[in-house]
């Protein structure tokens, strides 16, 4: 469209997004203000918004008890994580292969996230963040590579056979979680697999993978059918070119497929709750702490809820075009 | 590419949907025959299709039924209203402001739904922010009953999914040629007018696209369900997926749960097959 150029017209356009980002932000800013606040603060019938901020709330979630020499192994692990994050923002300007660098950082951050729990004695909540790690890295890994493989071959293959499948998989796509769940939970309870890892990421990557071949065939089809043509006239066979020609060319479109399904198994819930008694992830874990009586769970479901936001948070900031690209993907090219 | 070395490319992941989709599916269909709680759960007992007259003839799940699509009329045609005008707005700014607007935007999209739904219900907990200006605006107390708790699930839904239309008619207005509004202006139309006869049915396929998305994901709607009314009957807030979950893992009647279930998957698939043959017929074309 074309621009208002009008001083009254910017203002309102302005206001109007400024108004929708006050009603997008609220239930973040005051959950947040919620969770710095004492139980006497965040029980007040008047709203507080000057008050002494306290780390409590967040310690009770995390921390069962700090060992005597606490806040060394405290510092330590803290300057251990800021190296490590400044190592893998800066890893582009430091002279070395970047790829290593950054399989270092991802390994440095699993002996951390396994070293904690060795010095500090972390409440149950530490074990359910973990949890979530293992089943998101492991759905992320099985689903992006057996779904990369189909969504090539469904961008490329011009029969009959690609059409039933992808018009199959939208179906797939629109079912309910329970109508799989239900079938998943019978089996899981026959064969003593309830309640493990292995049964929620098989489930996640199976539910998740109608959306992922659908959004990683519509990146492959925006690569140019030349490039690998010219790599298999050069002696190149199908899975060769398709390794070292194309995956570097649609790598943009892989990390926003990557980025959804780890939105979708960060976020699940439903599938994670039927399936798990006492594995769950933080979602499950989370929603323990409504519904109870205790009025003191109030501000700590605040600081468990802002908690596990903030890893989301620091993908939108990282990842936002990545993340449009995505929605947009299927949209625009429908 | 062959024939055979697309079956060689797509048989992982056509094994996993055959074998993790499709077996469940049918699985599910026979369990729905069954009579099965916890107690019997490796020897089902064979009752035909009881269940599923059991179900059409219980009242709590047409209540259920009800509030669904209550929801589903109210919130997919918000999503696509304000997603709307939200866009356009948003397409009148650019750089970096428009990075950080749809930053904001984004996040109830993002963030985990459950959490989500927690951070809007401490909102209107009886020390929340809105329940004092609740009462300061209308002198009324704000009280948790059952017009209230459906009142937030719909409107927690609608804040929940707008940023996906925001985002899908944003990209589709980037598409916008400008040559079509410099016609237009030159014709000396408004602004209003250029939204009704020129961006709008641009976006017309975007808004198909978004219908199919929104409708398959609002009827599913459980997350916000589950934390706004803690899953209590005197909310009468279930939908079909929080009573069925509910048949399952409360009441223990696995049988009648999955049945519940298959009779879901047929009223989607009711719903979904002229867009279905829409995409059928899109594929065929562009082959």
């Amino acid at each position: 469209m074309d621009r208002v150029n009008s001083r009254g017209g910017r203002f309102f356009i302005h206001a109007v997004l400024v108004a929708f980002a006050i009603y997008s932000l609220t239930p973040f800013l005051w959950t947040t203000l919620q969770s710095f606040k004492t139980f006497k603060d965040a029980f007040s019938r008047v709203p507080i918004f000057i008050f002494q901020p306290t780390w409590a709330n967040y310690q009770d979630v995390w921390i069962r008890s700090l060992p005597d020499a606490g806040s060394a192994v405290g510092y330590f692990i803290l300057l251990a994580a800021v190296i490590l994050t400044c190592l893998m923002l800066f890893a582009r300007h430091i002279p070395l292969n970047s790829t290593w660098i950054y399989i270092a950082g991802l390994v440095g951050y699993g002996l951390l996230l396994w070293a904690i729990p060795q010095m500090v004695y972390m409440q149950k909540y530490y074990n359910y963040f973990i949890n979530t790690i293992i089943v998101t890295v492991f759905t992320i890994l099985i689903s992006i590579s057996i779904g990369c493989l189909a969504g090539y071959s469904l961008a490329r293959y011009a029969g009959m056979a690609a059409v039933v499948i992808l018009i199959a998989a939208l179906a797939f796509r629109a079912l309910p979680r329970l109508a799989f769940v239900l079938p998943y939970y019978w089996i899981g309870s026959l064969t003593n697999l309830l309640d493990t890892h292995i049964l929620v990421i098989i489930a996640l990557v199976a539910v998740n993978q109608p959306f992922t071949i659908w959004m990683l065939r519509s990146f492959f089809m925006e690569v140019p059918k030349d490039l690998e043509e010219s790599a298999m006239v050069d002696g190149a066979n199908r899975l060769t070119s398709f390794l070292h020609v194309i995956v570097p060319v649609a790598w943009p479109g892989i990390i926003s497929t990557a980025l959804f399904t780890l939105l979708l198994a960060y976020n699940e819930f439903l599938l994670v709750r039927v399936l798990t008694q006492t594995n769950w992830t933080l979602p499950v874990a989370i929603s323990r702490y409504t519904g109870a009586e205790d009025p003191a769970q109030l501000t700590l479901a605040a600081a468990a809820s802002v908690s596990a936001t903030i890893p989301i948070i620091v993908v939108i900031l990282f990842f936002q075009k990545h993340l449009v690209r995505g929605l947009a993907a299927g949209a625009v090219k429908g | 590419m062959k024939r055979s070395t697309f079956f060689a490319f797509a048989s992982p992941s056509i094994v996993v949907m055959v074998a993790l989709m499709v077996v469940p599916l049918l699985m599910a269909l026979w369990l729905a025959l069954q009579y099965m709680t916890f107690r019997n759960i490796t020897a089902p007992e064979y009752v035909g299709l009881r269940n599923y007259i059991e179900i059409l003839n219980d009242p709590f799940f047409w209540r259920s039924f009800n509030f669904t699509a209550l929801y589903i009329i109210i919130v997919v045609p918000s999503w696509v209203v304000i997603g709307f005008i939200i866009a356009l707005f948003l397409d009148q700014v650019s750089g970096f402001v428009r990075g950080v607007y749809l930053s904001i935007f984004l996040l109830p999209f993002i963030i985990v739904p459950i959490i989500g739904t927690i951070m809007f219900k401490q909102l209107w907990e009886p020390s929340g922010l809105l329940t004092y200006i609740y009462q300061q605006l209308t002198g009324v107390r704000f009280r948790v009953n059952e017009t209230s708790v459906k009142t937030l699930i719909i409107v927690f839904g609608i804040w929940y999914v707008t940023p996906f239309t925001i985002v899908v008619y944003f990209a589709g207005l980037q598409t916008l040629p400008p040559e079509m509004i410099e016609a237009a202006s030159i014709d000396g139309a408004t602004r209003l007018q250029k939204i009704r006869h020129i961006v709008i049915p641009y976006v017309s396929s975007l808004t198909v696209f978004i219908l199919l998305f929104s409708i398959m994901d609002s009827y599913r709607v459980f997350d916000s369900v589950f934390v706004l009314s803690e899953l209590n009957p005197q909310f009468k807030a279930d939908t079909v997926m929080t009573y069925t979950f509910l048949t399952a893992m409360q009441f223990q009647r696995l049988g009648k749960s999955n049945a519940m279930a298959i009779l879901t998957v047929i009223g989607i698939m009711v719903v979904l097959v002229p867009f279905l043959y829409l995409m059928y017929k899109e594929q065929i074309a562009e082959r």
